[in-house]
């Protein structure tokens, strides 16, 4: 029996009404209580493994309660906890050179990635600390011709500011912290010191701890940063300053910049690492004929957020705040829970998993949990994930991840007719989301995204500013897909979509601001801005949403990798060429890059 | 039609100088009718995705079903046929799946799917082979649309699904649509160039372009009475009846077939009329259920660059620009209720068209005629 068939016939209403009725559970009011409910008050920005975050668990275990989903076979309770690092402390470290004496935690802060205990070795001076991978195209080895085994090695942080641009950003992307540590450690050096040169931004300051909270663990080597007067101390006797080494490596004189340092060096680091808890919310909810074996239809959101700031907040100088992240993510959360109420009362084909993680702004965390500990990838006939579906705009619907099963087209172009949406369709399976931990373990993925905003990440991404018409509109349509899924019989196979070269940088190490808010799916040549932040560069050179550009700094820009890539490039304060097509027309103007605010 | 546009961007490389390529998008007439689409098309939605890509998509009469063209099967290279439910979205093939077809229509009196498809032609698998591997090969073909003389017209009948067969003259006949009470076909047939007696010249160009020999053709519901109605040379094609049935709506190629316009005839062929005068290639017409207007396709902004325009149904006024996003947008065809428009664009960035759907504004678009400029004072410049 095909319950879809018998529902609609009760239905020969003209083609627009039938369009604009929401089914049970979703109407728009019903979504915007439940976004109220996960950006009320207690829930505090929902940070993974925080009393605000448990606030919003609590709503949604009982919700999925009150539409009766059972729980996931070997489980005792709708909530999943799970395990991870939540940050690190330094215990006291301590660098102890030749006659110096001892530099403490004043002027010494280990890494958070650094292993913990002693080493003893010479100290030996290797410039920037870089070494760049044989086939990028850009010779640059600060450790060629330099046996370092056992010592324990001296870099500047950063990397050698006045080299043309395409080198500038090959090597800016070998420059970051566990990039230099890893080079110490496979060239055999016992520890690494880094320090912050008197020729770049911040001279003389301790660098950032370098914590990740989705790679928590240790990077093989002790690694810490000094303060530029310990640095000094290390140059003395050698009878070259810091600063003039610093010039000559600038410059591009790698051969310059790596010599032994007198003195034989004690490095002790004692970091303990503080593990928390987090939770998912995973519920079954039964098929038509009341199966609840797998394979199941997985539809998800992630539903924790930024707590007030931190790390991932677009406002990082401003002090803590709630960032109530309406949009990112309670808009996916709500419209998921819409979904199962409405499955509830009509059940698909097949059973259907729901599942809300937490830890997906730390690094998917709660997703990759569960696929690890929870289920067996191969008990999900497809997964289907919703982040940031609050603001449709323009009737324009963004459809992700389509590469990585040939069903998808023609499930998607089924499901939009009574959907009903301007879609923009892109095949890439690699998204910063939870979508892509599933995409790993070989389970078929759809992304749903009404596109990114100046409120993104930050306090302003409040609930008044979604369109719960549209949200109705999306839950609904991801209710078609679902169905569809549950009706595909065999499962929908798994493609494994060809990986883009690897350029991203991490915004941390990216030091130049533009202010483009990229569109990230699209078939389009070229880079469609979907907006640009308020009084940044992009603004200021006249850019504005909707502009395509082709061109960044004489580098052509051809979709968003180029992009990132030609960004690399750009330095604060220095002016450079944007090209960009607007209504079809070429035009051409002058940003100035900030630094990041 | 949609062959019509490949035959078009096929004459675009074989005819123009390379120079006219990008730089014509940037809109020449900018200032005049380029007001923003949102005045007359809201909630635009894609209607096709599977697939390489899709177009001719047309309604039955109570709006519930779609039938179009989709390349969108492993295999095979061409068109095939499918009927869409504007319902569930359920989607069924309905031509055979081999061959080549195109220009599928829905009867208002039974339902039954009139297309037309090469899929008799013993070597149609082969060319689907041949196809594949030219494209693998990467080269670059200058026509994409060879107007294949064993193109001919066939029907579904909805009753007992079975494929009947209503044209069997050698030489393409293509391009067929219902009259609205079901009993008639307008149909463009090319027949001419193997039946009639060719000038030397009309040899010649039977082997370059067998689309100079189309003409407009009517025959009944069963095939019979094949009878030509159009006498000019250059193409002919692309007709619909009006949703009245009382004129047909068509586009006549200029005998070079640089220039192409909407011109509109009694269902006997008396009375041809020309509606649109752009010296550019105005082409797909369809006429709106209000009788009021013609919704077509036109390059006048530039040779790569066609937009959904409308113009009056007698041609009085001057057209009015209708899409105005970058891409191709062309093939319109209102709802049967007059309130929706579907048309075939590129607007995704895709390489191949699409099919979407958007709200009409008729009382927008009555307004926007009424205030639209008298033909014969138009002053543009020919493209």
């Amino acid at each position: 029996m095909n319950r879809r068939h018998q529902t609609l016939t009760g239905v020969s209403l003209s083609l627009a009404l039938f369009l604009t009725l929401p089914a049970a559970g979703q109407t728009p009011e019903e979504l915007r209580d439940d976004v109220l409910a996960l950006t009320g008050p207690g829930t505090d920005g929902r940070a993974v493994g925080t009393p605000g975050a448990a606030t919003a668990r609590r709503y949604l275990i009982s919700e999925l309660e009150a539409a009766g989903a059972r729980l996931l076979p070997g489980q005792d309770g709708l909530g999943i906890p799970f395990r991870f690092i939540s940050g690190v402390e330094d215990r006291g470290s301590s660098l102890r050179a030749g006659g110096h004496k001892r530099f403490g935690s004043d002027q010494v802060k280990a890494f958070a990635f650094s292993e913990t205990g002693e080493v003893r070795g010479e100290l030996y001076f290797v410039g920037y600390g870089i070494r760049v991978p044989e086939n990028a195209g850009v010779t640059y080895d600060s450790y060629a011709g330099h046996d370092v085994r056992d010592k324990v090695v001296v870099v500047l942080r950063y990397f050698p500011d006045d080299v043309q641009d395409e080198t500038r950003s090959v090597l800016n992307r070998h420059a970051d912290f566990r990039s230099k540590a890893s080079a110490a450690r496979d060239q055999g050096a016992a520890g690494m010191v880094m320090i912050t040169g008197p020729g770049s931004e911040g001279a003389g300051e301790l660098a950032p701890d370098g914590f990740d909270i989705s790679a928590p663990g240790s990077q093989g080597i002790l690694a810490v940063s000094i303060d530029g007067a310990a640095g000094d101390r290390l140059f003395a006797g050698t009878g070259v300053s810091l600063a003039e080494v610093q010039r000559s490596l600038d410059s591009g004189e790698v051969d310059a910049g790596s010599f032994p340092l007198p003195g034989f060096a004690t490095l002790a680091v004692d970091l303990e690492r503080t593990p928390t808890s987090g939770a998912n919310v995973v519920g079954i909810l039964p098929a038509a004929d009341g199966s609840l074996d797998p394979p199941y239809v997985a539809v998800g959101a992630h539903y924790d957020h930024l707590g007030m700031g931190g790390g991932g907040s677009l406002n990082p100088h401003a002090p803590p705040a709630v960032h109530p992240g309406a949009d990112d993510n309670a808009s996916g959360t709500a419209a998921v829970l819409a979904l199962a109420r409405t499955v509830a009362d009509s059940p698909l084909a097949r059973p259907v998993l729901v599942g809300f993680w937490s830890g997906e702004e730390s690094g998917l965390l709660g997703s990759r949990a569960f696929l690890r500990d929870a289920i067996r990838p191969d008990q999900l006939a497809a997964y289907i994930n919703l982040d940031m579906v609050g603001r449709l705009e323009e009737n324009r619907l963004t459809v992700q991840a389509m590469g990585s099963s040939s069903v998808w087209p023609g499930i998607v172009e089924r499901a939009n007719v009574p959907g009903g949406f301007d879609l923009a369709l892109s095949d890439d399976p690699y998204l910063p989301t939870d979508s892509s931990a599933f995409n790993s373990e070989s389970v078929p993925t759809l992304n749903l995204f009404t596109g990114t905003h100046p409120d993104y990440h930050r306090p302003s991404d409040t609930a008044d500013k979604l369109n719960y018409e549209g949200l109705a509109r999306i839950a609904r349509f991801t209710g078609l897909v679902a169905r569809r899924v549950a009706e595909s019989d065999p499962v929908p196979e798994f493609v494994e979509v060809e990986r883009a070269p690897e350029t991203a940088t991490s915004r941390v190490s990216m030091r130049a601001y533009t202010g483009t808010i990229p569109e990230y799916a699209t078939e389009i040549e070229g880079l469609l801005l979907g907006g640009v932040m308020a009084g940044g560069p992009a603004e200021t050179a006249g850019l504005q949403k909707g502009d395509v550009i082709v061109e960044f700094a004489g580098t052509p820009v051809l979709n968003i990798y180029d992009y990132m890539n030609a960004l690399e490039a750009a330095r604060i304060g220095e002016p450079l060429t944007v090209v960009f097509l607007r209504n079809g027309e070429r035009h051409e103007v002058t940003l100035v890059p900030t630094a990041r605010p | 039609m949609f062959q019509s546009l490949r035959r078009v961007s096929g004459r675009l490389v074989f005819v123009l100088p390379i120079a006219l390529g990008g730089g014509l998008v940037s809109p020449v007439f900018a200032g005049q009718g380029a007001d923003d689409e949102s005045r007359f098309l809201s909630r635009i939605r894609r209607l096709t995705v599977e697939g390489r890509r899709a177009g001719e998509g047309y309604f039955s009469p109570d709006g519930k079903e779609m039938v179009f063209q989709s390349e969108r099967e492993p295999g095979n290279p061409f068109f095939q046929i499918y009927l869409l439910s504007m319902e569930t979205g359920d989607v069924r093939r309905v031509s055979p799946g081999h061959g080549k077809t195109t220009c599928a229509f829905i009867s208002g009196k039974n339902g039954d799917i009139l297309f037309a498809s090469t899929h008799l032609d013993p070597r149609s698998l082969e060319l689907q082979r041949e196809e594949i591997e030219f494209r693998e090969s990467g080269q670059e073909r200058r026509y994409e649309w060879d107007y294949d003389s064993h193109m001919d017209v066939f029907v579904e009948r909805r009753s007992d699904g079975e494929l009947v067969r209503l044209t069997d003259a050698q030489g393409y006949d293509a391009e067929g649509s219902w009259s609205p009470d079901g009993q008639w076909i307008v149909f463009t047939s090319m027949r001419g160039m193997f039946e009639d007696e060719l000038s030397e010249r009309e040899s010649r160009l039977a082997e370059i372009d067998p689309s100079y020999f189309g003409e407009i053709w009517t025959m009944r519901a069963d095939g019979s009475e094949q009878r030509r109605l159009t006498h000019v040379p250059g193409y002919d094609g692309g007709p619909f009846y009006f949703p009245d049935g009382s004129r047909i709506i068509w586009r006549r190629f200029s005998e070079d077939g640089l220039v192409a316009d909407v011109w509109s005839m009694n269902p006997d062929g008396s009375d041809q009329r020309q509606l649109t005068d752009f010296r550019a290639m105005s082409w797909a017409p369809y006429v709106h259920p209000s009788l009021e207007y013609v919704l077509f396709a036109s390059n006048k902004l530039g040779f790569s660059n066609f937009e959904v325009y409308m113009v009056d149904v007698a041609g009085e006024k001057e057209p009015v620009r209708i899409t105005t996003t970058d891409g191709f947008d062309g093939l319109p065809v209102p709802t049967p209720d007059g309130e929706g428009l579907a048309w075939t664009s590129t607007r995704h960035g895709g390489e191949g068209g699409q099919i979407y759907l958007a709200d009409w504004d008729h009382g927008a678009a009555l307004a926007a005629l009424r205030s639209a400029p008298s033909r014969n004072q138009h002053t543009e410049t020919p493209q």
